[in-house]
């Protein structure tokens, strides 16, 4: 089987019908892509096919054949990190950081949709669980990244 | 070689600790040659160690050994802030290395904390604000408690203690390690030690020589330390100040490394299926089935281990195969021998216990029964609660490999050691012979202070012949099978004078007791051969700040045979709850504002009535709401920090939904406020879900709620804005991580009572039902 992971092609050998969760975190040990309930409800396994987010626990391999797949390890690269990554550390968005790589990707699916998106559309588009609550965050930093938002949930802190 | 070099040079460390070290208390935590590095299971042996705490790198950079588990509540990058800013090094200077499992690394705050006492009475500052002498109970019982916890050294990461533990340690750590790099330079250059300053972890002497603590270390650690100074509070660059998170950029890249995340040379995957039915087990299996099926190896029966289910498990090349055949195995069943659990004869069984039982008394001020002799009325209630599940986004998993009669873990975990001792009875080795890495936690929230897991992981790996196994459960098991938070039933009553004003307040609850079943599980050599009074289920009810004149909380503790734990904040999470809706409804009785009538309670607590201004100040309490919208406020104290909340609250298509939460915390000196802000926020999101959704029912012997969709919790466009005010406090630092979380469900209880009229006594919220 033949599959376009992050602009490469890679070769892997599957059950057609194993969801590409398992596929990237067990065959290809690409493990940035979590697992947290194996029914699509949680959205930690979130990755982008052909520029959607899709829950990858529920898709099978054999449905993503000849398809553009893009992970969180190739959502920015070191040297040029994505607007979101950079706007994640500003806000200081994650704790655990166990749901972060797919709440990233479900942001970036959003923002290449949508590029100035409103309260709505944010809430629209960001419907995966943070476990630690780090959703008033999440929102700021989309709207930072969007370029919308010049001060952040940090500055609400006051001693 | 290097072993050798830097023992020696520890060994001469400790040897000058003791000249310059009179009379702090912390001395004996810091670790000498009898403790020394390597500390985790693949120690780095570069660099010079100065205590069990620090070491000095070549190049200047500060390693920190770190006993703490970073599950999101910022323990690497707080603990680390205390070492730079001793040490005088710049934050990023500090890397982090994982402690062992030496009793110096042990959580003295957390067992000290753990003390059944009225917080008023530990309070070492009397109302007027004066140093005072607190009472002998409470002295002693610090006294005994911390030297057995120093002695017993166990580390766990919990009842946010963390940076309360680490506060004096650390900061004497690191400030001795740096009075010997100034001795050192002192010494070596022949110039007086007072003339030397440091910048960026780099000595300097106005007349030019400079050097950096790389090129000083290994003189240093063998230089007697002399008098040991902390740093002046004005002096201070980092705490209280806001730093970049360290573990933050690995978790916006994909490249953190939590349980799941590990990956070993030819590691195999075990998924797992227990009994349905708690304390069920499995009679025959059809091993065939899942032998059958593509990528499976073996399977692997578990017994009932650290209180879990008996159950089994499917060992393949991935996890999917493993897991697709362990659901296609026919199993038989069955029930527990004592019949199949139901919660809701559960909590009929509670309400008859409180209608038979007195329970422990935790608290008793004034005379409570001479209170209600006079009194014109009564003003009752009862209370309940359901059982919860933790629910971490991580699911349970543990990695371990058994080979040459020595056991690798590698687990997410709240409690190293524990789960190093019970791999070590699985698989009948020495828990010398067993090593752990701790990763990051995906969550922990008091679920990974059980090792359950960890058990069962060791016990598959030992039929793998030496390959590394990674042992996960799927959401559907977590669910089913977690340590819940108990189910409760309380009963609160007041008696008022002919004037209306309250005399006497008693509350008393029921419930599964928690510790006790934890100490059986987790440290079986340490529980208590009776049953002992559980403190976690009491606390919230018995520590009121409130100045009623006569006061009597007791607890029935019950066992109704459901697993039962620590769930984030414990006690407090459903007694808060119970104790700040009473409260509001006396103020209700009494027709007075709830923050009024709070206020007027609060004589002797200074400390909550300011962060209970500080709260309402900001909310706008007395300012208008537009129409649809009402206020509700709560105040409570756990883990050494006071928090109050306002909430503001409408109801859409008849459901509440909350807009805005305003938070206030006395947490002490805080180290990192935006870390206190990111646990408020965390707090209330978690507080919330629980509030309005959450539920755990079982019947015979079933948890009914198998996965999110049956489990809800709070998302983004639920989400209230959150605001956080410090009040500021040059105390001891106290917790962060789980304050936030009990005055949420009563201060929205409180504000749905001012919507609708409707006083809702149960939780999970619901107008409907209520």
């Amino acid at each position: 089987m033949e599959l376009q992971i992050n602009g490469r092609l890679v070769q892997a050998e599957a059950d057609p019908g194993m969801p590409l969760l398992w596929l990237l975190r067990d065959v290809l040990n690409m493990t940035g892509t979590k697992f947290g309930c194996g029914v699509a409800a949680c959205g930690a396994c979130t990755v982008r096919v052909d520029g959607q987010a899709v829950r990858s626990c529920v898709v099978p391999v054999s449905a993503v054949e000849g398809k553009r797949i893009q992970t969180i390890e190739a959502l920015g690269t070191p040297d040029k990190p994505h607007a979101l990554q950079l706007a994640w550390i500003a806000e200081q968005v994650p704790q655990c950081g166990y749901c972060q790589s797919g709440m990233l990707m479900a942001a970036a699916a959003l923002l290449d949709k949508t590029p100035r998106p409103t309260d709505a559309d944010i809430d629209a588009a960001m419907t995966n669980i943070c476990r630690c609550g780090t959703y008033q965050r999440i929102r700021a930093a989309i709207k930072r990244a969007a370029g919308m938002a010049p001060a952040g949930v940090a500055k609400r802190t006051k001693a | 070689m290097k072993r050798r070099a830097w023992l020696f040079s520890a060994a001469g460390a400790a040897g000058a600790l003791l000249v310059g070290w009179g009379m702090l208390p912390a001395r004996s935590r810091l670790g000498s040659a009898a403790h020394p590095w390597p500390a985790g299971a693949e120690p780095d042996l570069t660099g010079v160690v100065f205590n069990g705490w620090i070491k000095i790198r070549a190049d200047g950079g500060v390693v920190l050994a770190m006993p703490r588990s970073e599950m999101g509540q910022g323990v690497h990058t707080a603990l680390a802030m205390l070492v730079a800013e001793e040490l005088d090094v710049p934050l990023a200077r500090v890397s982090l290395e994982q402690a062992g499992s030496d009793a110096i690394y042990g959580n003295v705050a957390m067992l000290v904390g753990s003390l059944p006492f009225h917080p008023l009475e530990v309070d070492d500052y009397s109302a007027e604000g004066a140093p005072r002498v607190r009472p002998a109970k409470v002295r002693l019982g610090e006294w005994m408690v911390g030297k057995l916890a120093r002695e017993l050294g166990i580390n766990a990461t919990g009842a946010s203690s963390s940076v309360a533990d680490a506060w004096e340690v650390l900061r004497v750590a690191a400030a001795t390690a740096r009075a010997s790099l100034l001795g050192a330079a002192s010494l070596d250059w022949k110039l007086p030690v007072d003339e030397l300053s440091v910048s960026k972890g780099v000595i300097s002497h106005p007349s030019g020589p400079s050097a950096h603590y790389g090129e000083l270390a290994k003189y240093a650690a063998a230089t007697p330390p002399g008098e040991v100074k902390l740093k002046n509070r004005k002096d201070w660059r980092l705490i209280g100040r806001n730093a970049p998170r360290s573990d933050l950029p690995a978790k916006v890249d994909g490249s953190a490394v939590f349980g799941l995340d590990v990956r070993l040379p030819g590691m195999l995957y075990a998924a797992i299926r227990l009994c349905p039915m708690l304390g069920g087990s499995a009679g025959a299996i059809r091993t065939d089935v899942a032998l059958a099926a593509p990528g499976v190896e073996r399977l692997v029966r578990l017994p009932a281990y650290a209180g879990s289910t008996a159950g089994f498990a499917v060992v393949g090349k991935t996890w999917w195969q493993s897991q697709q055949a362990a659901l296609a195995v026919p199993v038989d069943w069955q029930q527990r021998p004592a019949g199949g659990l139901d919660s809701a004869q559960i909590g009929k069984a509670l309400e008859a216990a409180l209608d038979r039982e007195e329970g422990h008394t935790f608290y008793e001020k004034g005379d409570v029964a001479k209170a209600e002799a006079p009194a014109s009325r009564k003003v009752e209630a009862q209370y309940s609660a359901p059982y919860l599940a933790h629910a971490t986004l991580e699911p349970m998993n543990c990695t371990a490999q058994v080979k040459d009669g020595k056991v690798r873990l590698w687990a997410p975990t709240q409690v190293p050691q524990m789960a190093v001792a019970v791999a070590a009875r699985v698989a009948r080795v020495a828990p010398e012979d067993v090593h752990i890495t701790v990763t990051l936690l995906g969550g922990g929230f008091g679920r990974r202070l059980e090792v359950d897991c960890v058990a069962q992981a060791v016990r598959v790996a030992m039929e793998c012949g030496g390959r590394p196994v990674q042992l996960i459960w799927s959401r559907e098991e977590d669910t089913m099978h977690d340590f819940y938070r108990p189910m409760q039933r309380a009963r609160l009553s007041a008696s008022l004078d002919a004037k209306g004003k309250v005399g006497g307040l008693q509350i008393r609850s029921a419930g599964d007791a928690i510790t006790p079943r934890w100490m059986e599980r987790n440290l079986p050599a340490l529980a208590a051969p009776v049953e002992t009074p559980d403190k976690s289920a009491a606390e919230g009810l018995f520590d009121l700040p409130y100045g009623f004149a006569s006061q009597r909380m007791s607890h029935v503790a019950t066992r109704s045979g459901v697993p039962v734990g620590y769930w984030r904040s414990v006690g407090h999470s459903h007694n808060a709850f119970f104790s700040e809706s009473f409260v509001d409804e006396l103020a209700v009785d009494a027709k007075q504002d709830p923050l009024a009538f709070r206020r007027s309670l609060l004589e002797e607590a200074p400390r909550h009535l300011a962060v209970l201004d500080l709260a309402a100040a900001k909310a706008g309490w007395s300012t208008g709401l537009s129409p649809g919208r009402a206020r509700g406020l709560a105040l409570h104290e756990s883990f050494g920090s006071i928090v109050a909340q306002v909430v503001e609250v409408s109801l859409q298509n008849g459901v509440p939904r909350v807009h805005r939460v305003v938070c206030a915390i006395d947490c002490g000196t805080v180290v990192h406020p935006g870390i206190v802000a990111q646990q408020m926020e965390g707090s209330v999101v978690f507080a919330l879900s629980a509030a309005l959704y959450g539920r755990i029912d079982i019947e015979e012997g079933v948890v009914r709620q198998k996965n999110f969709p049956q489990y809800p919790m709070l998302g983004l466009a639920e989400t209230p804005v959150v605001e956080t005010y410090l009040v500021p406090s040059e105390r001891v630092p106290s917790g962060a991580g789980e304050p936030g979380v009990p005055p949420l469900a009563p201060a929205l209880a409180n504000a749905l009572f001012s919507l609708t009229g409707k006083r809702l006594r149960s939780l999970p919220l619901s107008l409907s039902e209520g």
